[in-house]
Order: structure tokens, then sequence, then C-alpha cells
């Protein structure tokens, strides 16, 4: 790049994650500063003495919120492509059908029965939610995984081996970079659930920023509902916002 | 590499079924719906010979599929098949064993030995499927006499299970909540599809459209469904308290009007999505010979672009249904009511048969949607199976 | 040098390949030629091992290829294939570096040899060496093929119909650098192709393949004059096969050398081939020409009786 090139550089990559950064921002202010919107959520919920939800701060929540979506993607991720990359090998070959199968249908499955039915077997809190979730995501990262693995152009794979790559090297070197992207967007699929599914398990016992939504229907209190509803949102556009801009930035290479 | 062909599918399933069968607790006896139940493991549950029984079965499965032929996968199949149709049965016997005249309020819990064994012979199933080829239809056929065995031994012999006691307890609200679950997804999806449809058809028109369009689209489909939901209700109140024919047609903040709305707006961009693709993907060289041969513009659409296109718009309303019936459910926190209300009555009673009883059935609507609409699509494909 | 003993395949029942035996000396361009699905490519690719042979023993310099670890056998033999198969995540520098780097050349001998590879095909270094492979025309593309293939300086080189996506005109111009480079170069060449006018301008040494067997294999020349089979000959062009020939021969090998005292007004260069000097006499309605050489001198005549291979009259 010549000296021009540098800031003008700097200046586009500001330029390109300003949407994921505004949404950020807004977050942050409002986990901070829910409470000085006290005004506001007055004039909408007229009836109520308390109209800033206090049963636990927003960071707490958001907190919360965050390390059950991470653990459970981040499990979730490992877990589903290791899977997809092992029934794409020879020696797990035949486990494929029946993975692939199990990946397309399981999408069939509404995250909110999948939720409900961990309960009876895990039991109420987080950690049975944590595993809901790490399940549930699995199955867009493993069926994506799958389809990057299976996408690629065979006869680079043969130039790959034919050019005397071990097996290991056309993994690491061909195959996982040209499928990442369709595996990106297959862990933003499960990222974007879980964020939706997780606000769900206030429901059965996690505590987290679907607590004011639920305790605010409970309790007839719509400041509560849109304190929640509003994190809720802007934390699911975030991190929609931040893989929008991955994919974007792995397109143009 | 051309060695024998195994396959350690079918081993390595019914290895797990196999430890959950023998090593697990197969049912639970509660003495009512308030204590928790006791587990009980196989051999006690139902006596040597039903567990002998059931392991040859499984066992033979196994075997059968290791060096598999055709001809040895359609004896598993058909094993696998009887061995689902058995279960209820297993249930049944479970039952009659453990009734005693001084419980009669005694309850028959699943235990998680039988749920393994059933989804993993589920599993089987899909992977004898596979492996024999057919068509979606036939997998379903073979469901049949599954689901009929089922329907009989609940009917007949599975009085004590706890899941049936709920529904006992509340059929006439049981039945009203599925249609009216029925009733919320179908007027979702049918809104949807009409204003879906129409939205394609003027982002074709005008292009400008586009960009715009699928930016609002996508922004909606992110929001998490609980926050959309929340977020409906504050100005849904407001029109409510404020328009007198809205309230008059029932539109509250809580409700099935946040709900239909919420449902829609999440509807309607696979909606949109797979109208406005099929429609742009017939291959131009068609309709071009078509407008060649001296078809009208109308004629184009209608006997050219539109039945090619029909499959792919097909894909966009089932993936649409499968949505909508889950969502329906998250819903019901809102006060929509819908299988959804059974859910959350039962975490907050912590009465897991009532949990199961709004899941499960959400959980088979969703996946004979799915299958249904599946078919019709392919059916609808040039060329497809007839 | 490889050979060929007696090689086998089969894919379950299917014999795809039949007992074949063959030897390609060192420095030899050897094409193997049949429609498709009669074994030539499974028989290329059994020689690095992408595919396994059932039976037989395949030798290379000797020594039966089973005897080395597939990978390093590989790295060891160039492979070029019709789709090019570059990695479309990497450069075309980085894409050409792949078996030198594989070998754990170090990182100034990498790039001095992809410099050297893309002066060799005619790739500026500053206009191709950052492009990625789909802003490459299809002959570009190939060129990086074939460098990549040549990367690591292998003595045999595989060629799996390595210009049969590209239009007439670039395919012309890649066989005819593929010929000045193995001039240069002489690798041991197996060369897949379906093209017969392709086989015969490349080859040294011709094998005719079908249904999996041999049919015959020898110079183009001797193929030309006694095909074995009908089939040999129609895959020759049937009555066609004598402009076939005639664009094998060059006009010095059959011109008369004379002093520069010649009449004949059409002129036609000494390395032309006798199907070129046909169609200059049929344009010039003329059945004498006056062979030039590089200096427009004339150094020769050629007669009609001559160019058929006439010269009992003269």
């Amino acid at each position: 790049m010549n000296e021009r090139g540098v800031p003008r550089r700097a200046n586009r990559a500001v330029h390109r994650w300003r949407l994921p950064l505004t949404w950020l921002a807004l977050l942050l202010v409002l986990t901070v500063g829910m409470a000085e919107l006290e005004g506001v959520f007055r004039w909408i919920e007229t009836d109520s003495r308390q109209v800033i939800y206090d049963r636990a701060d927003f960071v707490t929540l958001l907190g919360r919120h965050l390390l059950v979506v991470m653990v459970a993607s981040l499990l979730a991720t490992l877990v589903g492509v290791s899977a997809a990359i092992a029934v794409t090998r020879r020696a797990g070959r035949d486990f494929l059908p029946l993975v692939a199968q199990i990946a397309s249908m399981g999408q069939t499955f509404p995250p909110v029965a999948v939720l409900a039915l961990a309960v009876p077997v895990l039991g109420f809190g987080t950690l049975p939610i944590i595993v809901a979730l790490l399940l549930y995501g699995l199955l867009p990262i493993v069926r994506n995984t799958l389809a990057g693995l299976q996408g690629i152009d065979s006869s680079i794979l043969e130039a790959a081996r034919g050019m005397g790559m071990s097996r290991g090297q056309v993994l690491r070197q061909v195959e996982l970079p040209l499928a990442a992207p369709v595996i990106v967007a297959g862990i933003r699929t499960s990222v974007t659930v879980n964020i939706a599914t997780a606000a769900l398990g206030a429901t059965v016992g996690a505590s987290n920023l679907g607590d004011p939504i639920i305790s605010g229907i409970v309790n007839g209190n719509t400041a509560y509902i849109l304190q929640g509803a509003l994190m809720i949102g802007l934390l699911a556009l975030t991190v929609d916002s931040t893989f929008e801009r991955l994919a974007l930035r792995r397109a143009r290479r | 590499m051309e060695a024998p062909r195994h396959n350690r599918v079918l081993p390595a399933l019914i290895l797990a079924a196999l430890v959950a069968w023998l090593g697990a607790d197969l049912v639970s006896v509660a003495a009512n719906r308030i204590v928790p139940g006791e587990g009980i493991a196989t051999l006690d549950a139902i006596g040597w010979g039903g567990m002998l029984a059931g392991t040859l079965a499984m066992l033979s499965v196994a075997v059968l599929g290791f060096r598999p032929n055709p001809r040895k996968y359609r004896i598993a199949m058909a094993v696998t098949v009887a061995t689902l149709m058995a279960l209820p049965a297993v249930l049944a016997l479970a039952a009659a064993r453990q009734a005693d005249s001084d419980m009669p309020q005694a309850r028959l819990g699943i235990g998680p030995g039988f749920w393994v064994v059933l989804f993993v012979m589920l599993l089987a199933m899909i992977e004898l499927r596979t492996r024999l080829g057919g068509s979606r239809l036939n997998g379903w056929a073979l469901m049949f006499p599954v689901l009929l065995s089922w329907w009989l031994c609940l009917s007949w012999w599975l009085e004590p299970l706890a899941l049936l006691q709920e529904f006992r307890g509340r059929s006439d609200q049981f039945v009203a909540a599925v249609l009216y679950h029925l009733a919320l997804v179908g007027a979702a999806v049918g809104t949807s599809l009409l204003l879906g449809v129409a939205l394609a058809l003027a982002m074709r028109r005008f292009p400008a459209l586009q960009r715009a369009g699928f930016g609002v689209l996508n922004f909606l489909q992110t929001i998490p469904s609980l926050a959309l939901f929340g977020l409906l209700l504050a100005p849904l109140a407001w029109l409510a308290a404020n328009v007198e024919w809205l309230s008059a047609i029932g539109v509250r903040g809580i409700g099935w009007a946040p709900a239909l709305i919420a449902l829609v707006g999440y509807s309607l961009l696979p909606m949109v999505r797979n109208t406005f693709v099929a429609l742009s993907e017939v291959d131009p060289g068609v309709i071009d010979s078509a407008r060649g041969m001296g078809m009208s513009r109308g004629q184009v659409f209608l006997q050219v672009r539109l039945p090619l296109a029909l499959p792919v718009m097909l894909e966009g309303v089932r993936i649409t249904t499968v949505q909508a019936i889950g969502l329906a459910a998250v819903a019901a926190l809102i006060g929509a009511g819908g299988l959804g209300g059974f859910i959350f009555q039962g975490l907050g009673q912590a009465a897991m048969d009532l949990v199961l009883l709004g899941a499960l059935p959400i959980l088979g609507m969703a996946l004979v949607a799915d299958a249904l609409l599946g078919a019709l699509s392919e059916r609808l494909r040039p060329g497809g199976a007839k | 040098m490889i050979e060929l003993f007696d090689v086998t395949k089969r894919f379950g029942e299917e014999t795809a390949v039949d007992g074949i035996s063959l030897r390609v000396e060192s420095g030899e361009l050897c094409a193997l030629v049949g429609t498709s699905g009669c074994g030539k490519s499974t028989t290329l690719r059994m020689i690095n091992r992408l595919i396994e042979h059932s039976e037989g023993e395949i030798h290379i310099d000797g020594q039966p290829i089973r005897r080395f670890e597939e990978d390093t056998l590989r790295r060891r033999i160039g492979y070029v294939i019709q789709s090019t198969g570059l990695f479309p995540h990497w450069t075309v520098a980085r894409n050409i570096g792949l078996v030198p780097r594989l070998l754990k050349w170090s990182p100034e001998r990498i790039e001095s040899r992809v410099d050297e590879l893309m002066a060799l095909l005619g790739l500026p270094r500053e206009t191709f060496a950052d492009k990625y492979p789909d802003q490459l025309s299809g002959g570009q593309a190939q060129r990086v093929g074939v460098a990549r293939a040549l990367a690591a300086d292998p003595d045999i080189l595989l060629m799996d119909e390595p210009f049969g996506a590209l239009d007439p005109i670039t395919r012309e111009a890649l066989q005819d650098e593929l010929r000045e480079l193995q001039a240069r170069l002489h690798k041991t060449i197996v060369f897949v192709t379906h093209d017969m006018d392709e086989a015969l301008r490349l080859a040294d040494k011709l094998v005719v393949m079908d249904a999996g067997r041999i049919v015959q294999q020898g110079t183009p020349l001797e193929l030309l004059h006694e095909p074995a089979t009908p089939f040999v000959e129609s895959m020759l062009g049937g009555d066609d096969r004598g402009l076939k020939e005639a664009s094998l021969v060059t006009v010095g090998e059959r011109m008369l050398a004379l002093g520069p005292r010649l009449n004949a007004t059409a002129r036609v260069h000494r390395d032309a081939t006798l199907r070129q000097a046909l169609a200059v006499m049929f344009r010039e309605h003329a059945d004498r020409l006056t062979v030039i050489d590089d200096e427009d001198i004339p150094v020769g005549e050629l007669s009609l009786q001559r160019l058929v291979g006439n010269t009992r009259h003269e």
C-alpha cells in the first residue's frame, strides 16, 4: 500500500464497522444508564410505582446472558465442527448419512420445545439451559460445516492430494479455509437462535435479560418488558451485524 | 479399500440403546402428582422375559447391520419397527406389574432409559431408511404401524401413565389449545403468504425496494421472539386504548394480536426471499424462448415462470410454517394461549408431564408440517416423484 | 522412466484397466489417447497412487511405487488436471509455491523459484503474482497449473487433459509452449487426451486405449502408417489421416536442396509442415514452392510430387 492508502484503509474499516459499533454503543449506554431514562418509562407505564427493573442490575443480566450464550456457542462450534469433520473423513464416513439426516431434521424442532424437553431431563437452572442451547445450536453448525466441506470442488481436492499434501494438510490448508464462510454462517445462525432461546431460559429459572420481560408480563409492567426487549434486541443486532461484517470481509478477501 | 464393507453405525446406536436398556431406569412410579417418582430398572419393571426379548431384538439389529446387504437391512428394518411397536406395550406391562390397589393415585412416569431406547430406535429407523433408499412417503408409511400401536396402548392399557393423566384432566383444554395453535399458525402463514408474494412481486417491479425491503425483514428476523413480543406490547396496548374499533375486534397489548403481528413479521423474510429468488432464478433461456414463441407477458408469468418457481416458493411456506409452530408456543407467554400455555404452566408448577403434554404435540406438528410440505414441494418439482 | 507391468484396476465388479504394460523412457512425452471411459485417466492416476492398482506392478526409475510413501511419491511427480485445481483462496504465487513449501524449502528459495517459473510460463510477476485464480483467464490459469506442477522440478509430469477446457486458439498456443518447454526441460511426461491432433502434435510415443486395454502403441508416424485396427484408424481420422501425417513432417525434410536459381514465386518456410505447404499450393494454384529460411533466402524447392513422397520422376 502507498502512504495515502493506509489512512484511507483505516477510515474504511471504521466505516464498515459503523453499524455493529453503533448497536454495541447503544447496548452499553442502555446497560449502564437505564435508570437515567426513568422519565421516559414513567410516561409509558403510568400505573406502577416502580418503572426501572431493579431485581438485578442490567450489567449482571447482560453478563449472565452473554456467558450462557458464549459458553453454549463455543462448545457447539467446537463439537459441531469436529463432528462434521469426523464424518467426512474416511474413518467416519459410515456415520455421514445419519448425522446429515439428524442435522436437517433437527432444524425442524422448535427451540421452545427443545428447551421444554430439556427441563424434565436436566432440571431447572443455568446448566440445563447451556446444555439445551448447546445441543440445539449444534444442528446449524453441523449442517453448514457439512455443506461447506462437501461443496468444495472435487478437482481442487484431487489436485491437493495429487500435489502430495497429506490429509491433514488438505484439511487445514484447503478444506477448512474454503468452507469457512459457510461454517461462519452456520455459527451465526446458531448464535442468533441461542440469544433468543436463552431469553426464554428466564422461564426455567435462569436469570438473564429475559427476566425483566417475564417479570413485566407477570406483573403487568410494560416498562419492564420494554427494557428487557430493548436489551435483548440490541444484543442480537450487535452480534448479528458483527457476523455480517465478518462475512463481508471474507467475501472481499 | 474395497475390503468387505462394514457399517458401524447400527452397532454403535444399539450399544447406546442397550446401555440405557440395561443400565438406566426404565420407568418411575409416583404415589401422586406431587411427590417425585421413584425410578425402576428394566428388570424390575418388566421381568426377565421382557428384558431378554428386548435385548435380543436390539442385538439382532446390530448384528444384521454390521455386515449389511439389502436383504439384511430389510430384516433389520422390520425388527426395528417391531421394537418401536412393542415399546408402548413395555410401558403397559410395567404399569400392570406395578399396579397396586393401595395407591389408586399412582402415576407411571417415563424414565430416561425408555426415552433413550425410543430415541435411538428412531435414529436406527432413519439410518435404515437412508441406507435402503426409497421415498420420503415410504418412510412415513413405516411410521404408521408404530403410531397405531402407540395409540392402541394409550387408549386401553396405559391408564396410570402420568402424561395420559395430565391429558385426561384437561382433554377439552388440550383440543382447544391444539386448534388454537393451528389457527394462529394458519392465520400467520396465510397472511404472510399473501403479503410476501405481493412484496416479492413489488420488489421485482421496483428494484429500489429490494435493498430497503430485505434490510427491514432481515432486521425483524434478527430480533429475538420474546423481545419482539415485548416491543409490540406497548404500541398495541396504546392503540387498543385509543382506537375503538381495534379494541372492539379484540386487539390488546397481550393476546392474539401481538402474537399474530410478530409471527407474520418473522414469516415474511423466508417467504419473500424464497418467492423472490424462485421467480428471479427461472432460466432466462426458458423465458426468452417462451416470449419468442409469442406468449404474452401474462402467459409467460402464469404458464412458465410461476409453475417453475412454485417448488421453491413452497419451500418458503415450509420454513415459515415450521418456524411459526415454534414461535406460536412462545406467544403463550404474552397470553396468546395455544400449546405453549401448557409448557409454561407446567414449568411454573414444576409439572414435567404437563410440559411434555405441550412440547410433544408441538414437536409432532412441526415434523408433520415439514414432511407434508416437503413432500408436496418435491412432487411439484418438474420430474419429481409422482 | 515409468514402467507398467500387466497392470489391472477393478472397481468392484468392473474392470477399468485390464492388464496393460507400458514403458515411458526418461525425457519422453507419452500420450494416452482414447474415448472417454477407456481407462486412460485411471492409468494416469495409478502412477501417482491417487488410485491404487489392483494387480501388476508400476515402477518409477526401476523402483515399485508402493515402496514410496504416497505423499512423498506425489511430491516428486508433477500433476496437472483439466480444471486446474488451483486453490481459489490462494494467490497465484502461493499456488505455484505449494509443493516447495510442502518440501520445506526456505522462503527465499521458494520465492526465487516462483519468480523463475512465472517468467518461464510468460506470467509477468508484477501482474500476476498477487492475483487470485478466479481473476485469471482459462489459459492463464492453466499456465499457473503447469507452473505449480513444475515447481519442485520433478522428473515426471502427469497431465490429465490439461488443455481440454480451453478454446482452440489458446489450446494451440499452450501446446506450442509445452513443446518448447519440453525441448528445454526433458521431463518424462504422461499426457492424457481424447484429442488425437493434440496427441500427434505433442507425443514422442502414442498409446491408443480402448475398453481398458492398449490397442496400439508406437511413434505417431508408425501409427499413421500402420494403424493396427479399424478403431485406431478411425481415431486417426480415417481418410483424413494423410493430412495428419502431413502435419508431422516439415518442408525441410522433403524439399530438394538447390542453389538460389529458383523460379517458383510461391514461397514457404523450411520449418512449415507439409500440410501448410499443401495449403499454400492450393491457394496459389502452384505445384511448386520455393523454400526459404529464416533470412528469407531460398534454400530449396518443393514440388507436389515430392510433397506426396513420390521422388521417382525427378
